[in-house]
């Protein structure tokens, strides 16, 4: 090889064009359709073939209401484990959290002998030190949430049954099943008590300083930090309010039944999580928020009640319950695909 | 070792490949013969890095071709370079830890079975006259987690002969080395050149690269600039080379009014090891001051201490005269520091997210609707977005458009947005105009002179000699954790800023001695 000293070699090359804008395929138009209203127009076709099934049984104004009271209570403990997702952490403790506190809430009442009221405040607040109790564990001791929470979910379990091995049933002051019973303008109360929860819930996210920086912490926790936003803070608040919402639903589930059971609630978790993951495929591109998961908790219990109307053994509940599970996961993780396709 | 009978083993031709509006790699060809030891310089992002990049099958090159031995090939994954017969080593040696030498060797290689079952005994003995090539004098057996830096690089290798490489190419593999070690290494170099492997070395010690390459390659903003054999260069020239000739000292902006009297802000003996050793600096009102040297200096190490994103082992800073200790990130934006990452992407954007939104992360208590309550008002937010769209020229068709949608250089712009807030009184910018198109890194350069002109403390860190040429009215240069010197005013050059960035520190100490 022939070579001089530091022979500086002309660049001739011309510069090549810019990478085009990406094309849009009527194809990825069509997935992109499907992966952001999918859920709605399932929800939809659900509503229309029940409708034309069972048209005396399934579209009445008591089924309606039986549903929406029905989906209150999944609703308001999806609601909490929204915000786990939010920012980017997982729950597993949510459901045995409900469980303890249904068991317990009755408890404070007919064993102690607590007043309703303060049964109930007390349960709530417990529920808060459960959550924040997940959150240190996560954010300051740094266990994968995972694992911190199915240890703290099965340590619960423990605990409920050593605070009462047989469910509770007597001694129970009859006020208390007017918390998910009683009516207001001839609606149960646990629809309204849901409506509430999830509003505040979703202004926390949606319009408070709180809920930005808690999209920034699931968003980007790296650049959420070197913005100077107090990570760990804004995880533990999230676990906080996931297992405040989870130890309501025990509660108001425990007002239901008119009982207290150390399983009760166990089965919320399974579907708090399929109600999320439909909600982040429902109107933006696998993005955790409330509105999504109130739609992911309709589709969950018109499911239930079209196969209860229908007659369906309850094999096909479980069958129901984990497919769309896996189903939720799939759309979730397929409309997050495609946004960065695009 | 460098006859030319024959075609060149490794042949690239018209490579080139684009990232976003630079051009990474434009028209680079390039020559490996049988058994050569060739040295590539050049500053960080001239190019080195990709082309390995492409070599290893992990970046697809816009257009151009490799050629192996005359032949064309593919080099669409790394498994394909494997079948190539290339290895790479870097620096974060890709190592099982708790595996012995042995199995990390062996790792990823077909194995000898018998029904199934791997032949140890078999594989052992491949792996051990593997080691025996490079005179490894290690027990093999020993787990690789509790071995000397300098013996992993030598599993690796092995690694390599296991996988019958013929050419190896090595980024900066002296750069954690003691000075033994490095001498090991550069004798096994040879010896492997000699045997018919080549080796691709890739190195900011430039006397290395002198002592071992029979070849040497200059890159310079992705092209392959300038070539020599062996013997052609001394030290000064292949410096001059790699900062190239066209140097244009005529488009410097320096600061209004520089008061040097009280710093802004001062850092005193800092030191996180091994990052940084011992580092003091002040800045002064109304100037910007830049951090050269090169990567791995500790530059952007020094600004995640002052920002508290990283642990201070010693040392002290001083904020506008008072004493300034950050506990953590938020605690240092709540006394007025900022930092813009080096990582744009993935240390500072939610690209997800809109304009706003990410506009508008440090300043959501700013954008309440009543002060005392945690509303945010979203007609604040959008004000405020609409008037830093303005005066950074931020091009975004609206405030909510995905921030990932943006060109760079705006992405850039939306970071710097975050921060021009009245509290804060210092900002370290680390490689502002990396990966930014010309005209938008003009005017990040105006929007860091504006913020100096309005006394805010400004630091710029780069690896572009270039950019720190034209916008700062001070130079620090750091190498190997250490401050190795300053350039103030006109003294602040391209050339003088390569030259102290290559600077060994231990040379340096002789010369004190």
């Amino acid at each position: 090889m022939t070579s001089t000293a530091v022979s500086s070699r002309p660049s001739g090359d011309s510069p090549e064009p810019v990478a085009p804008a990406n094309r849009r395929s009527p194809g990825h138009l069509a997935l992109v359709i499907l992966s952001r209203y999918g859920t709605l127009i399932g929800l939809a076709l659900m509503l229309i073939v029940f409708t034309l099934r069972a048209p005396t049984v399934f579209p009445t104004l008591t089924n309606f209401t039986n549903i929406l009271a029905q989906g209150s209570l999944t609703a308001i403990i999806a609601a909490g484990l929204t915000y786990a997702l939010v920012v980017g952490e997982f729950d597993l403790s949510i459901g045995y959290a409900a469980s303890f506190a249904g068991l317990l809430v009755v408890g404070f009442m007919a064993i102690q002998g607590m007043p309703i009221w303060l049964a109930i405040a007390l349960m709530l607040v417990i529920g808060a030190g459960l959550g924040a109790v997940n959150g240190i564990l996560v954010t300051k001791v740094r266990i994968n949430a995972v694992i911190a929470t199915l240890g703290v979910g099965t340590i619960l379990i423990g605990a409920a049954f050593a605070y009462s091995p047989f469910p509770i049933v007597t001694n129970i002051p009859p006020e208390f099943s007017l918390l998910s019973l009683g009516r207001v303008i001839g609606v149960p109360n646990s629809i309204p008590i849901m409506v509430i929860v999830l509003a505040i819930l979703w202004v926390i996210l949606n319009k408070t300083d709180l809920g930005q920086k808690m999209q920034a912490v699931g968003g980007n926790m790296e650049a959420a930090r070197l913005s100077g936003i107090r990570v760990d803070r804004i995880k533990i608040f999230a676990f906080v309010v996931a297992g405040v919402c989870a130890a309501l639903t025990g509660i108001m589930l425990s007002s239901l039944l008119g009982s207290g059971t150390s399983s009760a609630a166990n089965g919320y978790l399974l579907n708090a999580f399929a109600a999320v993951f439909l909600g982040s495929a429902t109107l933006r591109d696998g993005e955790f928020h409330i509105v999504g998961t109130l739609v992911g908790v309709l589709i969950i219990v018109v499911g239930f009640n079209g196969l209860s109307i229908f007659g369906a053994p309850s094999w096909a509940q479980q069958v129901f319950s984990g497919g769309i599970l896996i189903l939720a996961v799939g759309l979730s993780t397929l409309s997050r695909r495609i946004l960065k396709a695009s | 070792m460098t006859e030319n009978q024959s075609t060149p083993w490794v042949q690239v031709r018209a490579l080139s490949k684009q990232y976003g509006g630079a051009q990474a790699l434009a028209s680079v060809d390039l020559d490996i013969h049988r058994g050569e030891v060739h040295g590539l310089v050049g500053a960080n992002g001239a190019g080195k890095s990709t082309l390995i990049r492409c070599l290893a099958g992990v970046t697809r090159p816009d257009s151009g071709e490799i050629l192996l031995d005359g032949r064309p090939i593919e080099l669409d994954s790394p498994t394909d370079a494997e079948r190539a017969g290339f290895a790479f080593i870097h620096q974060e040696l890709n190592l099982v830890p708790h595996f012995s030498a042995i199995q990390n060797i062996l790792l990823g290689i077909k194995k000898p079975t018998t029904l199934g079952i791997v032949r140890w005994r078999r594989a052992e003995t491949v792996a051990r006259e593997a080691a025996a090539r490079i005179q490894a004098d290690f027990p093999l057996e020993q787990r690789v987690d509790e071995l000397s830096v300098g013996n992993r690089w030598q599993v690796m290798i092995a690694r390599a002969l296991v996988q019958n490489a013929t050419m190896i190419a090595m980024d900066e593999p002296t750069a954690s080395l003691s000075d033994s070690e490095s001498r090991a290494l550069f004798r096994i170099v040879q010896e492997l050149a000699s045997s018919g492997v080549s080796i691709l070395y890739v190195s900011h010690r430039l006397d290395e690269v002198l002592d071992l390459s029979d070849r040497i390659t200059v890159f310079r903003d992705g092209r392959a600039t300038d070539r020599a054999v062996r013997g052609d260069l001394d030290k000064r020239g292949l410096i001059r080379a790699i900062v190239g000739r066209d140097v244009k000292p005529s488009s410097r902006t320096t600061g209004a009014s520089i008061v040097r009297e009280t710093p802004v802000f001062e850092a005193r003996g800092l030191r996180s090891l091994p990052m940084v050793r011992d580092v003091s600096f002040q800045v002064f009102p109304g100037e910007v001051l830049g951090f050269g040297g090169l990567v791995g200096a500790g530059r952007s190490e020094v600004a995640r201490l002052a920002f508290g994103a990283a642990r201070l082992e010693a040392g002290s800073f001083e904020l506008v005269g008072a004493p300034f200790r950050p506990r953590s990130v938020a605690h240092a934006v709540e006394q007025g520091v900022a930092l813009i990452p080096e990582e744009r992407r993935s240390e500072a954007l939610i690209l997800e997210k809109s304009v706003t939104f990410n506009a508008s992360l440090a300043a959501l208590r700013q954008l309440r609707a009543l002060a005392r309550l945690p509303f945010i008002s979203n007609r604040k937010a959008r004000n405020r977005t609409l008037e830093v769209i303005r005066s950074l020229s931020i091009k975004t068709s609206s405030p909510s458009l995905e921030v990932g949608r943006l060109s760079g250089g705006n992405q850039q712009k939306t970071v710097i947005a975050r921060w021009l807030l009245p509290g804060i009184r210092v900002i370290f910018f680390d490689e502002p105009s990396r990966g930014v198109d010309v005209g938008a890194r003009e005017e990040i350069h105006a929007a860091i002179r504006d913020l100096a002109d309005r006394g805010v403390g400004t630091i710029v860190i780069s690896s572009d000699v270039e950019e720190l040429a034209m916008l700062c009215d001070r130079v620090i240069v750091m190498r190997e954790g250490e401050v190795m010197g300053e350039l103030i005013g006109d003294a602040v050059t391209e050339a003088d800023i390569v030259e102290l960035s290559y600077a060994p520190v231990h040379e340096l100490e002789q010369e004190l001695r």
